[in-house]
């Protein structure tokens, strides 16, 4: 993390809103200034932090851009090691025995008989050991005289470029006093890192999908403009960078100004997380669960019903500040509404799994089915009084007694499945879903003037229609697909509002029933 | 009967109390409580005032972590009359409020004896690190035990642990239960908010500033004590949420300066040498002198920055090459004077003069500080050293068993060192606070000889006018004894 002494200089403010002056990472001279700085940084290594600041002091040399040279300088810094050399004792008791024979002086006078050399040579006999060593070790526990051990990445200057823009950003929100995020997609590692952060979170859905998330902390409510989670805000923010479709807004109070200022990026902004992303899988469990989910569909499919299995795309929020996410979500293919999320309980630790326990009761869902393994410290008591389904296994699930019972609980969620007999016939398709627009007006006229996100449309249908499936209505496979093909009926309009996930909204044609007064 | 929550329970979660199993619309005292982010929360330090409510609910109250100390108490001075009535009056108010006794009257001796009374882990909040570091040094002497330190460098928190204003909000932000602390990886809670029963505020008056009010505000320690001699004015507290009737309690107990004057103060002198630079040394430094006092002067940054022209000199040079070579030059004829060869010589020739007396060095820079050090193999305290080194210095300092110690400005605040007769000032900024307690170190009375402090000044350079701008300010302060 770079000092606000570093970060200072490349803020700038336009009204309300900060930007931070980045550097151009295709510069040719800034290239230069990084390969040189990582060279001069490997020729220090087994040196001391001392001699490697003095170093980069010389290489600043009367550069007016020192301010970046010592941000570049910190970054390499920051992420390498640097280590205590050896010392033939703990430099405090060093020090203990060398201080009771000061104060010394280079030359001898009547009280002062013994001369320093003489001293330490003296120290060094009883220790066993040479002089030289007793002089390094005297302070060897000071910063500066840490040597380097490792080098850290191997960097090139792309990537230290890139990385000192980056910790820039994270600088700025140093100082911030929450930070507000818009996911849209990959939320998953993102709240893993809050979670290991340990940051207050506060999350709601939005309508076009995907979550606001405000962060900050706990006391934040009652205290204006805290700065005490700025360095957690800072930590995380890399972790924001690994979701693919995100904005975010923080309230930052800058070191030069007074008033608070927001700063805001989104996912089009060149920075490059340094984070890793996880792998698509947890664990071998979830990730043979998968592979042995989708080989049963292949070869079944047609006999059990065709499901599909989502990897983690659903959130579970518990009152809010706590969340739940599912390990899959099963997705019928010929309905997308029926859908069953699966929880795999597997090998962990019993404390893990009471906490595991408490979020599945508050979560409350029926849609959910757990995959419990048995030889867990569990008996099937525990599970009891929960909403969810469960199924136990012994040692991996087996899907062939896994489907029988997603099929079951959609069942009793979303009643029979229709059959294909139910889509009405061709030439009658367009006529019945006139028909049904009709009576959606009869209590929503609103729906002439108001764009709706398209997601909307099928709940307001299904209200009219239990058995409502694109499908039914002509054989279109998406419901898009259904209101596309009846312009008569619908509008459709796409955002693309840069930055934004595109959304789809849909109004009711004005002319669709032309019978039906419509109110001013 | 009426209906009680007794379902529900009240735990801490980072400087705030949060009640659980209370919906929205059960019966709950507004304020202090909110309903935030699905629960009813509140700022940790309502947690008396909402104690009695708990019982009568029968909610459940899992904030409390304290444990017992049983430390021995091994400070056998007789208290004075006004210590015992004032940890008397503290006792009667509950446990809650402020202690305002004049500086030098043993305000420390009735927090140790309260700390001793109350007999629960407790942690003490000092404005600054090298005041945390005395009461360190203070503790651990007392009761024999092992002190907590937590601040920047150090975070090892214990059952009586000395923090800063400016950490104890990290500190309060712990949980006492199932947290890893420090280094060190122990099932035993150390540290964290709700871990202190006993909260102590040194120099309470510091309390209103807005970022050291956060740390206090987010305690739930149910025993609060302040301590000051200068209980801030009403307006001083008007501003943010620092009031100290409401984070510590009402003022329990005040004793007037008049009651204690006339004991405190020794006879000093203070004597100031001039040392020359060398040609060479004189050379470099009337160039880069030359250099920065030819921008400064020509781009009028003094008029139009006074004081702060160092900063807009600093703001410049990341845009002019010549503001730039200005702030190297400035930098290069601080260090000069820093180590100059002159000071150095004085420095030694003073050490051999005062071969039997106790010697306080001052320096401003670290790496001087250091050098001196290594050279004359004299301990040296600064920000960098452990609290455990610091308090081993000093101690074997008071028992004369070290002659000599160094410091930076970390030594500058209240550590108490009674036998040092002599100090050396080889650098320093110009502030007279500053000055004024490196006086203070060297003021104490002993046996009634009389202290000298020497001032090592540079002949014609900018170490002169920082001497100059040092007396007048501390004129300014009134400060009683100080004579030439």
């Amino acid at each position: 993390m770079l000092t606000n002494e570093l970060v200072k200089p490349f803020l700038k403010r336009e009204g309300s809103v900060l930007t931070v002056r980045e550097l151009d990472t295709r510069s040719a001279f800034y290239q230069r200034t990084a390969q040189e700085l990582i060279a001069l940084f490997q020729r220090h290594m087994g040196l001391t932090r001392g001699v490697w600041q003095k170093a980069v002091e010389a290489y600043e040399g009367a550069r007016i851009d020192y301010q970046v040279i010592r941000g570049l300088a910190k970054v390499l810094s920051s992420e390498a090691t640097f280590t205590s050399p050896p010392a033939p004792l703990p430099p405090v008791e060093l020090r203990r025995l060398l201080f009771s024979c000061g104060p010394v002086f280079p030359t001898p006078d009547i009280f002062h008989q013994q001369r320093r050399q003489e001293v330490v040579e003296a120290v060094a006999r009883d220790l066993g050991t040479t002089a030289e060593l007793v002089e390094r070790g005297f302070y060897a526990d000071l910063e500066e005289e840490q040597v380097l051990t490792d080098l850290g990445p191997a960097w090139s200057a792309q990537a230290l470029l890139a990385r000192y823009n980056l910790e820039l950003a994270r600088g700025v929100l140093f100082n911030a006093l929450n930070l507000q995020i818009e996911v849209y997609s990959h939320y998953k590692d993102l709240w893993h890192f809050i979670k290991f952060f340990r940051l207050m979170f506060d999350a709601e859905p939005i309508a076009e999908g995907g979550y606001r998330i405000t962060l900050d902390g706990p006391i934040s409510p009652f205290v204006k403009g805290t700065k005490r989670y700025g360095y957690s805000l800072a930590s995380f923010m890399p972790a924001v960078l690994l979701c693919e479709r995100w904005q975010f807004k923080a309230l930052v109070r800058a070191p030069l100004w007074p008033d608070l200022l927001t700063y805001q990026l989104n996912h089009t902004c060149s920075l490059v997380s340094h984070f890793r992303a996880s792998g698509e899988h947890d664990s071998l469990l979830e990730k043979r669960f998968a592979e042995e989910f989708s080989d049963f569909i292949e070869k079944f499919g047609e006999k059990r019903g065709r499901w599909h299995l989502r990897r983690e795309s659903e959130v579970l929020l518990i009152g809010g500040d706590t969340v739940m996410i599912p390990d899959f979500l099963a997705v019928h293919e010929s309905d997308p509404r029926r859908t069953i999320l699966i929880e795999l309980v597997g090998f962990w630790h019993p404390n893990y799994l009471k906490r595991k326990l408490e979020k599945i009761r508050a979560a409350g869902r029926r849609d959910l089915l757990l995959l419990v393994y048995e030889g867990l410290n569990v008996t099937k008591e525990q599970f009891a009084d929960v909403a969810s389904g469960v199924v136990f296994f012994q040692r991996k699930p087996v899907i062939k007694e896994v489907l029988p019972v997603i099929e079951q609980m959609a069942e009793s969620l979303y009643g029979p499945l229709p059959t294909r007999s139910t889509s009405v016939p061709e030439e009658q398709a367009g006529s019945l879903l006139k028909l049904l627009v009709s009576t959606v007006l009869e209590s929503r006229a609103d729906l002439v003037q108001e764009w709706l996100p398209l997601t909307e449309l099928g709940p307001i249908l299904v209200q009219h229609d239990p058995s409502f499936t694109p499908r039914k209505y002509g054989k279109h496979r998406t419901l898009s697909a259904l209101v596309s093909a009846h312009t008569e009926l619908f509008e459709m309009c796409r955002s693309t509002a840069k930055g934004r996930p595109i959304l789809v909204r849909f109004r009711i044609h004005r002319e669709a029933v032309p019978a039906f007064p419509i109110p001013v | 009967m009426l209906q009680t929550m007794s379902g529900a329970s009240l735990f801490f979660q980072g400087g705030t109390l949060v009640l659980a199993g209370a919906g929205e619309h059960d019966l709950v005292p507004t304020p202090p409580f909110r309903w935030i982010r699905g629960r009813w929360r509140c700022e940790a330090y309502h947690y008396t005032t909402v104690a009695g409510w708990l019982r009568e609910q029968r909610i459940a109250d899992r904030v409390p972590r304290w444990q017992p100390l049983n430390y021995p108490f091994q400070d056998i001075r007789q208290p004075h009359v006004y210590q015992e009535e004032a940890i008397e009056a503290w006792r009667q108010a509950g446990g809650r409020g402020s202690i305002v006794l004049p500086t030098g009257s043993g305000k420390s001796y009735v927090a140790l004896s309260i700390i001793h009374k109350v007999n629960r882990s407790a942690v003490v909040v000092a404005p600054t690190i090298d005041l945390m570091m005395q009461w360190y040094a203070l503790l651990s002497a007392t009761f024999g035990a092992e002190i907590g330190v937590f601040y920047g460098r150090e975070k090892d928190p214990r059952p009586l642990t000395v923090t800063t204003y400016s950490s104890l909000g990290t500190l309060m932000e712990l949980a006492a239960r199932g947290e890893k602390v420090g280094n060190k990886d122990s099932n035993f809670h150390q540290g964290g908010g709700n871990f202190y029963k006993l909260i102590i505020f040194d120099e309470a008056h510091h309390l209103p500033a807005p970022a050291w009010s956060e740390g206090a505000l987010m305690s739930p320690s149910p025993f609060r004590l302040g301590l000051t001699a200068t209980y801030p004015t009403e307006a001083e507290q008007s501003d943010g949420r620092g009031r100290l009737d409401e984070l510590i309690g009402p003022i329990v107990y005040s004793l007037k300066v008049d009651d204690l004057v006339g004991e405190q103060l020794a006879n000093y002198r203070t004597q100031r040498i001039r040392v020359s630079l060398t040609d060479t040394e004189r050379a470099a430094y009337d160039r880069d002198r030359t250099c920065y006092g030819r921008y400064v002067q020509r781009h009028g940054l003094l008029k139009s920055h006074g004081a702060g022209w160092l900063q807009e000199l600093q703001r410049l040079s990341a845009k002019d090459r010549e503001a730039r070579a200005a702030l190297l030059a400035r930098q290069r004829v601080v260090r000069l004077i820093g180590r100059c060869e002159g000071k150095m010589q004085a420095l030694d020739a003073l050490l051999r003069l005062h071969t039997s007396d106790q010697v306080l060095v001052f320096t401003e820079h670290n790496d001087v500080a250091y050098d001196i050090s290594r050279r004359y193999l004299i301990p040296c305290i600064s920000h960098e050293s452990g609290a455990a080194e610091r308090k081993e210095i000093l101690e074997a300092f008071r028992e004369r068993r070290y002659k000599v110690i160094l410091s930076t400005q970390a030594l500058n605040e209240g550590v108490d060192t009674p036998s040092a007769k002599v100090a050396i000032i080889i650098g320093g900024t110009a502030g007279a606070r500053e000055f004024t307690q490196r006086l203070g170190r060297v003021l104490r009375k002993v046996e009634n000889r009389e202290a000298v402090l020497y001032e090592v000044i540079v002949r014609g350079t900018i170490d002169e006018s920082k001497a100059q701008r040092r007396r007048a300010n501390l004129q300014a302060e009134e400060v009683p004894g100080a004579h030439q």
